[in-house]
């Protein structure tokens, strides 16, 4: 059984993870009618949206502290919503603004909250080894922080992934790798990429628990997670989680979709998360008028941070200079000893 | 008389229409990558050529770089002819031993026993607000390093011409296109590079520069889509009476330093424009070059290019790193 | 001289199936004004929302005026172009 709370707290973020994408859709479509030009508009550059899944940001998240690592792929938000990432500052970041979390410089695949040990990036599977570094820290430091590396069904190819696998794995990390199996990576169906069904069974060749949760539901996965966390936080090691979830928009705002059977599309759209959960929920004894609260919260919050982020000024071009090292270039001093390195010779 | 052609193509239908060419020509050609086939490639470098071809010569690879890039290497190697596409010339990253230990070095160290007849594809650059780790060019990074050919078609036509050149080369062609310039409808084009094409098939040669606008006062050189702002500066110059020159690379590797010298000698001046980032790169060579066939020729010197920074996000920083028109004008200016 | 009864209307074919917009714009002509071509030939391409389709030509004959141009929008079933057909 899982507490009534934390049913709560995860629809809570998963109804916030999915105004906020269908807000986003919304304003980063403005301009861009009647023909998708990429440049126009209020929200820059390219722009991947995680409607769909919610139930693997939230139940594995809701295991996880601020001082737990996690980092997130191209498709960040619903992670970063269900990590306690700053939504104003992150919201900012992704118009582009001077008080989003990079300053406007990293934007949305680029979002960064140390608070709450957040980072995400561009590059397919390239969050893993940072998060097994942050778990070879906590080893290091003996302390029950975990990390937990969140990656697509098309990254598991990836040399970085495979590699992380065996370097947690040998290390005895606490890690946990959750692969997210939307079935499409971009226009490519997953058996046309990868030759098994169940991603999980990476973890077999890696001596670690690998195991997949066949359903979209948010408690399954909740269930799984605190499985992996908890060997985890225990310094018994990683683990490898696999969720399906589903794509409900394109790979990236303005993807046409045409290569996608339109059975696919419609399938994606009926299994929802969400409403599976509403039903745990209603089945916990909560009632429509509460989960309807929830979600006008939910959204209400999601509109203050896009109103917030929309009111932000837009960053100095000046500004494009700063920031490139912490220290002055020149390290950590300006001056140079004077030794006598000749030992006294003329 | 030259046949006038009246057909014109966007850069991408004309580098379609060469690989098109070549792999109906031969059948051990064949293209891999990521998003190729249903998609088209995600910025139209292989669209319809599944639907003539097939999935197995138009293939959708595995998100593994290392290994198809790779796996080209070792089918080249064995004669074939493939050419691999990266998805956007950032994710080099995962691959990077593939490309500059095996492909650009095997040649050479077999003592020429060994030949690499591939092509390797990527989109470059910026402009759409894709930060960081999508919207480099990284033209100084291949060129700098032996063993490839790197080729940056700036039209259409080149964009063919180039194209029926790298795949018919036996030697490894890294052949690196412009998202802009593609003629992609949600990623529009500036005016120039959709241009006439003829449909017969052509090579132009690799080092060969391309006088793209005569002058008499400045010598502007560049490359990509950077050819388009310096050519719309020269126009504005000119109104001023500036008259300058502006060269297309067109191949970094081989350099065509000829050309640019040749111009600089009638110039005087030279202005290097570049998408990638300033130090340790394109401009610097350039100028490097000149100065060690003519240096007395040079009167004075600009390099306009990326400050050393990752290219950040937001559009008024990107637009302060990125080139435009005016910031070539204005180097010019600071020449005369 | 040729009036509109001679004239063939250039116009999208087929508008795309998924498309909930009857606006779209042109985004590349590939013959120029003036210019003889086959049936069938891509005159132009236009985007409609996200999804890009190729104008063909309808008859063979002579692409005699550009009636939108590029970057210009047009509604479904506008004339994007004049044609004056090859005699038969």
């Amino acid at each position: 059984m899982v507490a009534l709370t934390e049913l709560t707290e995860m629809y809570a973020d998963m109804v916030t993870a999915r105004h906020y994408e269908e807000r986003l859709q919304e304003e980063y479509l403005e301009g861009k009618q009647p023909a998708f030009d990429i440049s126009a508009g209020p929200i820059p550059g390219e722009l991947h949206l995680a409607a769909g899944h919610e139930a693997a940001g939230a139940g594995v998240c809701q295991h996880l502290r601020d001082d737990d690592t996690v980092t997130a792929p191209h498709r960040p938000h619903h992670v970063a919503i269900a990590k306690g990432v700053d939504l104003k500052r992150m919201t900012a970041e992704i118009f582009g603004r001077e008080t989003g979390l990079g300053k406007g410089k990293g934007g949305h695949m680029h979002l960064f909250d140390p608070d709450v040990s957040f980072a995400c990036s561009g590059i397919i599977a390239e969050g893993c080894p940072p998060a097994a570094g942050a778990g070879l820290a906590a080893k290091k430091r003996n302390t029950d922080s975990v990390a937990v590396a969140y990656l697509g069904e098309g990254a598991i190819d990836q040399g970085a992934f495979l590699e992380s696998l065996n370097f947690a794995a040998v290390h005895d990390l606490p890690v946990v790798f959750v692969i997210e199996d939307n079935d499409w990576a971009i226009s490519m169906p997953k058996e046309r990429v990868t030759d098994l069904e169940d991603g999980s069974k990476r973890a077999d060749g890696f001596d670690m628990p690998g195991r997949r949760v066949d359903v979209d539901d948010a408690v399954a996965v909740y269930d799984a997670a605190r499985e992996a966390v908890g060997r985890a936080r225990d310094q018994n090691g990683p683990t490898l989680l696999e969720i399906q979830v589903h794509r409900r928009m394109g790979h990236f705002m303005g993807d046409p979709e045409s290569y996608r059977p339109e059975a696919d599309q419609a399938a994606a759209a009926q299994r929802d998360s969400i409403e599976r959960l509403a039903d745990d929920l209603r089945a916990a004894g909560t009632d429509d008028a509460e989960l309807e609260d929830l979600r006008a919260e939910a959204e209400a919050r999601v509109e203050e941070a896009i109103e917030w982020a929309k009111d932000q000024p837009k960053p100095d071009p000046a500004a494009a200079h700063e920031d490139m090292w912490v220290n002055p270039p020149s390290g950590v001093t300006d001056s140079e000893p004077d030794f006598d390195l000749a030992g006294g010779e003329d | 008389m030259a046949e006038e052609i009246t057909r014109e193509l966007t850069m991408s239908r004309a580098m379609v229409e060469a690989i098109a060419g070549e792999m109906r020509a031969d059948d051990e050609v064949f293209y891999m990558g990521e998003d190729v086939a249903d998609y088209g490639g995600i910025f139209d470098s292989t669209e319809g050529l599944r639907e003539e071809f097939g999935y197995d010569r138009v293939m959708d690879v595995p998100i593994s770089e290392t290994a198809y890039l790779g796996a080209a290497v070792g089918a080249a190697q064995e004669g074939m002819r493939p050419i691999a596409e990266l998805m956007f010339v950032d994710f080099f990253g995962v691959a990077m031993d593939q490309i500059y230990n095996q492909m650009a070095k095997n040649t050479y160290m077999s003592g020429g026993n060994v030949s690499v007849p591939m092509v390797l594809t990527a989109a470059v650059g910026g402009t759409y607000n894709d930060a960081a780790q999508h919207s480099q060019t990284l033209y100084g990074t291949f060129a700098h390093m032996p063993g490839m050919k790197v080729v940056v078609p700036s039209t259409a036509y080149e964009a063919k011409g180039l194209m029926h050149n790298a795949i018919r080369d036996d030697d490894p062609v890294v052949y690196l296109f412009h998202k802009r310039l593609m003629g992609i409808g949600w990623l529009p084009a500036p005016d120039g590079p959709k241009t006439p094409v003829p449909e017969t098939d052509y090579t132009i040669p690799f080092g060969s520069a391309d006088v793209k606008h005569a002058g008499e006062d400045v010598t502007i050189v560049t490359l990509g889509l950077h050819v388009h702002r310096a050519l719309e500066a020269a126009e504005s110059l000119a109104e001023d009476g500036i008259g300058a020159e502006v060269i297309d690379l067109r191949s970094l590797v081989p350099l065509d330093t000829d050309t640019i010298v040749e111009s600089v000698e009638k110039t005087g001046t030279l202005v290097v424009v570049d998408e990638d980032y300033r130090s340790y790169g394109v401009t610097g060579e350039i100028v490097a070059s000149v100065a060690d066939e003519a240096v007395g020729a040079l009167d004075s010197v600009e390099r306009v290019a990326l400050p050393d920074v990752p290219i950040p996000y937001a559009r008024s920083l990107e637009n302060e790193v990125v080139a435009d028109a005016g910031d070539i004008e204005a180097a010019v200016r600071r020449t005369q | 001289m040729s009036d509109d009864g001679d004239r063939v209307a250039v116009t999208l074919a087929e508008w795309p199936d998924d498309a909930d917009s009857d606006e779209g714009v042109v985004v590349n002509w590939f013959i120029r004004q003036g210019a003889a071509v086959d049936p069938e030939t891509s005159l132009c391409e236009v985007q409609i929302e996200k999804v890009s389709v190729d104008v063909l030509a309808p008859v063979a004959g002579t692409l005699e005026e550009i009636v939108v141009s590029e970057d210009g929008e047009f509604a479904r079933g506008d004339t994007l172009a004049w044609m004056d057909p090859d005699d038969e």
